[in-house]
């Protein structure tokens, strides 16, 4: 009789403690944007806050520089504090290692700035990347946070203790700069676990996995939005646990950007549905190659694509990571 | 040498954009009433030059939209199915030079069958291409097979018949309560005590595989706020 009043208890308070985790992870980033928005001027404001509505606003983003133009505030007009504040605010949003590949792939950015020349600093740079607000950030009512620029487009819909970061573009040019002597790789994990993997498989399941054509560039990139491709490849059902757990490991390095709590949501979410997510690849397995990768499953795509646009494809990567139930929050924001 | 590739070679440094290629990106859906094919062109901001000159050799946007539209071609089992365009936009030359510019093209035809091959053969010496079947609910697409450059895909796609399960649970229903009614004529009904026949039946019939959301080749997507 006391065991399952016991294990009802454990429960209740499992739950609560979840959501307590849950809504104080939450409670930060609001805090964050709200310290942010504080730190702007009337005009600086009216320029970044949107409407959740504005579906325009929403789907303005992509992998090209500020030729493509962007609404929003632009880092480089803001004030050191205001951009300290704009930084907490994502830090709080994001894991710590997601945090740290924005940093890398905004870094890479200032980089390829430096080494231009010309256009460069009207084009690329730390500067140039964008932050706006869909909504009014809140722990109950559904908003959403934009940070982008060159080579990375965050899309992030919060709803109460929700946090989707579906779609987000994240890539690299140069994907390998050094700063004071450190070699910088913003996507390393993501071309280094993905030979892995696919080095990883046996004859017969890499027959299946590897593509017989060429894929130039992303598929469901910028502008796609809502649409799904037939999978293709090798069947994660297909391979054995150690290989799926390769998969799982590869797939966390664009689940895990975004903040712990969401995260763990996003991962459970993603490895239920493993045996219906397939890997596709095509080109060389021998890394430092480049080759193209995708990861399709029910509520996930994620692709992975060098850029032959005038370099060494494996300097330029670009990729997207969607999920085609839910980007842009609207699964949850329908529940609302 | 070639004025395009001077203008590849003149580009040179760090390049944000496509440059020396035309990416022609097709996306194919099949329906139940016929099959939507888009094609989304870009050009690259070096064969700019290049590529406007094709355009106004073609008589302009409207008329080179015509040209690429005949320059692919659709077949269901192995007959050709025209393909009428639907709708056409263009960017402005100012987008193209920032390498934002898409030419998107619709392209429909009313033709349905199993076998699909669609081949694209429209400025090839400039082109890469990427050509794709999209996933829809209750579409199953077999057979996937495209050349090396991407240029073609065969495929196999169906609509199977919706699920079978609510007529059926309908009928067992009906079945069953007509059983009881006999049996227990002038007796009081009594709800069974059993699983119903429709869970029985919805989940014998539950289908084995997730199925991909959908996604529509011509539908514009507004995210749901």
């Amino acid at each position: 009789m006391l065991k399952p009043a016991i294990g009802f208890v454990a429960a209740v308070l499992c739950c609560g403690l979840a959501s307590a985790q849950s809504s104080s992870t939450v409670g930060r980033i609001v805090a964050g944007a709200n310290g942010f928005l504080a730190s702007l001027d009337d005009a600086q404001r009216s320029k970044v806050l949107f409407d959740f509505t504005d579906a325009v606003q929403r789907v303005k983003w992509s992998n090209l520089p500020t030729t493509m133009v962007r609404a929003g505030l632009k880092m480089g007009d803001l004030s050191a504090s205001q951009k300290k504040a704009a930084m907490d605010l994502l830090a709080a949003a994001l894991s710590k290692r997601g945090y740290e590949k924005v940093l890398a792939i905004v870094e890479g950015d200032e980089a390829l700035k430096n080494a231009s020349g010309g256009r460069g600093p009207a084009m690329f740079g730390r500067d140039l990347f964008y932050i706006s607000f869909l909504g009014k950030p809140s722990v109950k009512d559904p908003w959403m946070l934009q940070f982008g620029g060159h080579h990375l487009a965050l899309n992030l819909t919060i709803v109460g203790a929700d946090g989707i970061l579906t779609p987000s573009l994240t890539a690299a040019q140069p994907a390998k700069y050094t700063v004071d002597g450190k070699t910088v790789r913003p996507l390393g994990a993501e071309n280094d676990k993905a030979f892995a993997l696919v080095n990883a498989l046996d004859q017969a399941q890499r027959k299946q996995a590897v593509l017989n054509y060429k894929v130039a560039d992303l598929v469901l990139g910028p502008g796609q939005d809502g649409k799904t491709i037939q999978p293709e490849g090798l069947k994660c059902s297909a391979m054995n646990p150690t290989q799926q757990a390769m998969l799982v490991d590869l797939i966390g390095e664009w689940a895990g950007i975004v903040n712990d709590q969401a995260a763990a949501v996003r991962m459970a979410d993603i490895k239920s549905n493993l045996s219906a997510t397939w890997f596709a690849w095509s080109g060389p397995t021998t890394n430092g190659s480049p080759a193209y990768y995708r990861i399709q499953g029910p509520t996930l795509v994620i692709e992975y694509a060098p850029q032959p646009l005038g370099g060494d494809p494996t300097m330029h990567i670009h990729t997207i990571y969607r999920d085609p139930t839910n980007d842009y929050g609207k699964k949850s924001t329908s529940r609302k | 040498m070639k004025p395009l590739l001077l203008a590849l070679l003149l580009a040179g440094g760090a390049s944000a954009h496509r440059l020396d290629e035309y990416l022609q990106a097709t996306l194919i859906g099949p329906a139940r009433n016929g099959i939507d094919v888009e094609i989304q062109l870009t050009p690259g901001v070096a064969m700019l030059p290049a590529f406007l000159a094709i355009v106004d050799q073609s008589g302009g946007p409207q008329a080179y939209a015509a040209r690429a539209s005949r320059d692919v071609e659709l077949r269901i089992d192995g007959a050709p199915a025209p393909l009428s365009l639907v709708e056409s936009a263009f960017p402005t030359i100012e987008a193209m030079r920032e390498g934002l510019g898409t030419i998107r093209l619709k392209l429909h035809t009313s033709r349905t069958g199993h076998r699909v091959r669609f081949e694209n053969r429209h400025l090839p010496e400039l082109s890469v291409y990427l050509v794709n079947c999209l996933a829809a609910p209750s579409l199953v697409v077999t057979g996937q097979r495209r050349d090396v450059a991407q240029r073609s895909i065969e495929f196999t796609y169906s609509f199977p018949p919706g699920p079978l399960w609510p007529a059926a649970a309908g009928t067992l229903l009906t079945a069953l309560l007509a059983f009881r009614w006999r049996r227990s004529w002038g007796r009081r009904f009594r709800l069974p005590t059993k699983p119903s026949a429709s869970s029985a039946v919805a989940s014998i019939s539950a289908p084995e595989s997730k199925s991909y959301p959908n996604t529509g080749c011509f539908r514009s997507h507004p995210p749901r706020s």
